[in-house]
């Protein structure tokens, strides 16, 4: 089995015109773990998230997947790493009109040439879809295979999003807040679902939550990120303390 | 709370600026109207005029169904004559349309930013940033203006162009038609690609897919319903244009409107005016019952 | 069962639309009958007689003075000078009061018919549930309000503003106003179809509301319905306006005076410079009415 993919961040800083996103960042995310991003809005959770693939260039430091510094690759290098990590959008981002097969199909767009995109896209193979019923079903929604994405509830729409980053075959999986507009229930069952494949195929996870309850209780390892800085970053249990302090709002930062 | 919390500053009221705009528009028509010496009295219609103008609404509610004169033997009846003109003006607005679906997309996909300024990810070798720096504008820049001169001229004046250039052929009359509109349809689909949503297209991007690849996979397929909508409408235009350009001579219905009239057989007339009707009326529900199947 | 027959039953269940399908098919039958009708390739496009044609052709554009001599930048602008000054210009003006005047009174048709015509403001019990229903004559009246204003935008738009013009000419004799008229109609029909889906388009609760706290149904249409409809029907006002400084152009072509009439002038006396040099001239005042056309658009979106 393909070892998960080793993320190194160094003294990494985003910059957003004036506003600092993220500030002097040293992070180690070893092959295979299973890492939480917890913070209040604005910390830099999706920044974050977003360095590991590549989609922002850090303004300082450096960012290295596999040992490989991502703003020194060509275009084309850059997609083979991307290709290797799944990304699942906050907004889910499917195309309403099209099929679930479809949509999961465009997965590994990164993998195939255009010809070959494009005849998945129009008669996809037996072998294609058999594969991807295998994901849906494991996901637990294989009778959707051929529903427009649009007739889907939005917890199977955030399952077919996660069946299109399963199905890039990924050796990391990189889910920014894909339980926000869920139901506790269904939050619970994504998430050990997620967590649950991550460890059979031995992938690198990091994802980002607001439930710090849940993010306890399903990662060995919760990073706290606020005001652009990590606050913690603990292998072992997260003080309530710790937690409460991370969401508090300051006195100057109250509505007056 | 103190009191100026709770203050509610009252938003200026709407009025003021639509009932300005309003104001300045019907300020514009009164200028035009001087402009042109246009007074009511030329709206009053003169006595043979009036009195063509009777006979010629008294027979909208009996249009012809034979031809209203003696014809030579061998003139196919006036109801499949005027099914011939329709076959003729809907296969020619066909070809155009076809043609300009071509034309258009190609000159969308040069002219849509969408295409062109693609995330920029990593470092890039030197031709690369050439092209990216100097020829893409270069060729956005030129589509651009190809497009606005392609449209700015009327079909009928395409038409006259054409005529005087290759003869009354039925190429004329498609070309007339396909190449404004090819202009507008890139013009339009430019713009539905640029704002189409692009969540897609950046999730396509993150998980590793080529430009081509996310342009084609994640933003076509947001954009291609508006596209479908709007270029059956201008099907629909196309159809009409098609039928004015047998005013020119060209065997579209409007060839037909135009002789009978000159002939005054006001009744077959109104039988080809009918038909034009009808005909845009189907394409119409058409277009509206895909419409709805396709709206999400 | 199997994965495969799993499968397989999924695929045959899936949802499909037979309208578009059909649609499709019907789509390709079309362009096959028409490419095959074989005017286009039939013509012989490019035989001799036809090149040696073009080429006279494109010989005569060249401007008069410069025929038969190297090309002079000074000649050529005087040239131009000489027809912009005589009739270009006043043409040109011509053309946009024509359009102007015309849009402006096909917004004002409209919005008179566009409230009979959207479905769900004529109707009795537009926004009242009440315990009877209406008497059927008065739905039947209702209805047929609806149903006459509809038709009257459909007939508008159906007929191409160049044969209205046409008829118009007849009627009224040779003024502007048959080409303002014919344009003011036909993009009323266009306009009123799209301000009726507009009011179609909106919430009910918010007019349910007015209604419950009595107001009527005229004071409704004033106070809530034209100020959310003004907006995007002025975003396609501009957009037609653009269309009907195009459209004012050609009309000349039937003897009103714009930029149409000097070109089918130009073509009847074969001064296919002059022609040539017109429609450039139109093509111009199109690119520049479509400029400020966008620059309105913009500040409107940015203002709403």
């Amino acid at each position: 089995m393909a070892a998960g993919v080793h993320f190194q961040l160094r003294g990494v800083g985003v910059q957003y015109g004036d506003c600092c996103a993220l500030d002097s960042i040293d992070l180690d995310i070893a092959p295979g773990e299973a890492v939480a991003l917890v913070g209040p809005s604005g910390a830099g959770k999706t920044t974050l998230l977003r360095l590991l693939n590549g989609t922002v260039r850090p303004a300082r430091g450096t960012v290295a997947a596999d040992g490989y510094d991502l703003a020194a690759l060509s275009a084309s290098e850059l997609r083979r790493v991307r290709a290797d990590i799944g990304f699942i959008h906050q907004d889910l981002a499917l195309v309403p009109n099209l099929r679930v097969l479809q949509n999961v199909l465009a997965g590994r767009l990164g993998r195939i040439s255009f010809l070959q995109g494009l005849r998945n896209a129009i008669s996809p193979s037996r072998q294609c879809i058999t594969d991807v019923y295998a994901i849906l079903d494991r996901v637990g929604i294989p009778e959707k295979l051929y529903q427009p994405v649009h007739r889907l509830s939005g917890g199977q729409r955030q399952r077919v999003a996660i069946a299109r980053a399963l199905y890039q075959r990924p050796r990391a999986l990189l889910a920014d807040e894909p339980v926000s507009s869920v139901d506790p229930a269904r939050a619970r069952d994504s998430i050990a679902l997620l967590t649950e494949i991550s460890r059979e195929r031995n992938l690198t996870l990091c994802m980002s939550l607001h439930n710090v309850e849940l993010a306890r209780e399903f990662f060995p390892r919760l990073i706290g990120l606020r005001g652009a800085r990590v606050v913690f970053d603990r292998s072992s249990g997260v003080a309530d303390r710790e937690l409460s302090a991370l969401y508090d709002l300051r006195p100057e930062e109250q509505a007056s | 709370m103190s009191a100026t919390a709770l203050e509610v500053r009252l938003p200026r009221p709407p009025w003021s600026v639509r009932g300005i705009v309003v104001l300045a528009l019907l300020a514009t028509a009164i200028l035009s109207a001087a402009y042109l010496q246009l007074g009511t009295h030329s709206l009053v219609p003169s006595a043979p005029g009036l009195h063509a103008a009777q006979k010629f609404f008294v027979r909208a509610l009996s249009p012809a169904v034979a031809h209203e004169s003696d014809v030579p033997a061998g003139t196919p009846p006036l109801l499949v004559n005027a099914l011939r003109a329709t076959g003729m003006t809907v296969f020619i607005a066909v070809e155009a349309m076809s043609l300009a679906i071509v034309i258009g997309l190609l000159l969308a996909f040069a002219a849509s930013s969408a295409w062109w300024m693609g995330d920029p990810s990593g470092a890039q070798s030197w031709w690369l940033r050439v092209v990216r720096r100097g020829i893409v504008p270069a060729l956005y820049g030129t589509a651009r203006i190809v497009i606005a001169v392609m449209r700015s001229t009327h079909e009928l004046l395409w038409a006259v162009l054409f005529l005087a250039a290759f003869g009354l052929t039925q190429s004329s009359a498609v070309l007339a038609i396909a190449i404004p509109f090819g202009g507008t349809l890139a013009k339009v689909f430019s713009e539905i690609l640029d704002e189409a949503p692009r969540d897609a297209a950046t999730a396509l991007r993150s998980a590793g897919a080529s430009p081509v690849q996310v342009f084609f996979f994640g933003l076509l397929p947001r954009a291609l319903p508006d596209m479908i909508a709007y270029a059956f409408y201008r099907f629909e235009c196309a159809l009409r244009a098609s039928a004015v350009l047998g005013f020119f001579g060209f065997p579209t219905l409007g060839y037909f409107i135009a002789a009978s009239f000159e002939n005054l057989y006001y009744g077959e007339v109104w039988t080809y005016l009918y038909t034009l009707f009808v005909l845009v009326l189907v394409v119409e529900a058409w277009s509206g019952a895909l419409r709805r199947r396709m709206a999400i | 069962m199997t994965r495969e027959e799993t499968v397989r039953a999924l695929y045959r269940r899936r949802p499909r639309s037979i309208f578009l399908r059909v649609s499709c098919a019907a789509v390709m039958v079309l362009v096959a009958l028409s490419w095959g009708s074989g005017g286009f390739a039939a013509d012989a496009f490019l035989s001799e007689r036809r090149l040696r044609n073009l080429q006279r052709f494109l010989t005569e554009l060249r401007p008069h003075p410069l025929q038969g001599r190297e090309f002079d930048v000074a000649v050529a602008w005087q040239w131009t000078l000489d027809i912009l000054a005589d009739r270009g210009l006043a043409a040109a003006g011509a053309t946009l009061a024509i359009s102007m005047l015309a849009i402006v009174l096909a917004a004002a048709g409209a919005a008179l018919l566009c409230l009979p015509a959207a479905r769900n403001f004529a109707e009795p019990d537009a926004f009242s549930v009440s315990l009877r229903p209406p008497p059927p004559a008065k739905r039947a009246l209702w209805k047929s309000l609806t149903i006459g204003s509809r038709s009257a935008f459909v007939f508008a738009r159906a007929v191409p503003e160049y044969i209205w013009a046409f008829l118009l000419l007849i009627l009224l004799g040779p003024s502007a106003w048959p080409a303002v008229l014919a344009l003011a109609i036909h993009n009323g029909g266009i306009l009123g179809k799209l301000a009726s889906e507009v009011i179609e388009d909106l919430d009910r609760g918010p007019l349910a509301a007015l209604h419950a706290a009595g107001a009527s149904r005229s004071q409704i249409a004033v106070t809530a319905i034209f100020p959310l409809v003004f907006n995007r029907t002025l975003l396609f006002f501009f957009y037609r306006w653009e269309t009907c400084v195009r459209d004012a152009t050609v009309l000349g072509l039937l003897g009103i005076v714009s930029l149409g009439y000097w070109i089918q002038d130009a073509r009847a006396r074969n001064h296919y410079d002059e022609m040539f040099l017109l429609v450039l001239m139109g093509a111009a005042l199109v690119i520049v009415a479509d400029v400020v056309s966008a620059i309105a658009r913009g500040s409107v979106r940015r203002s709403s």
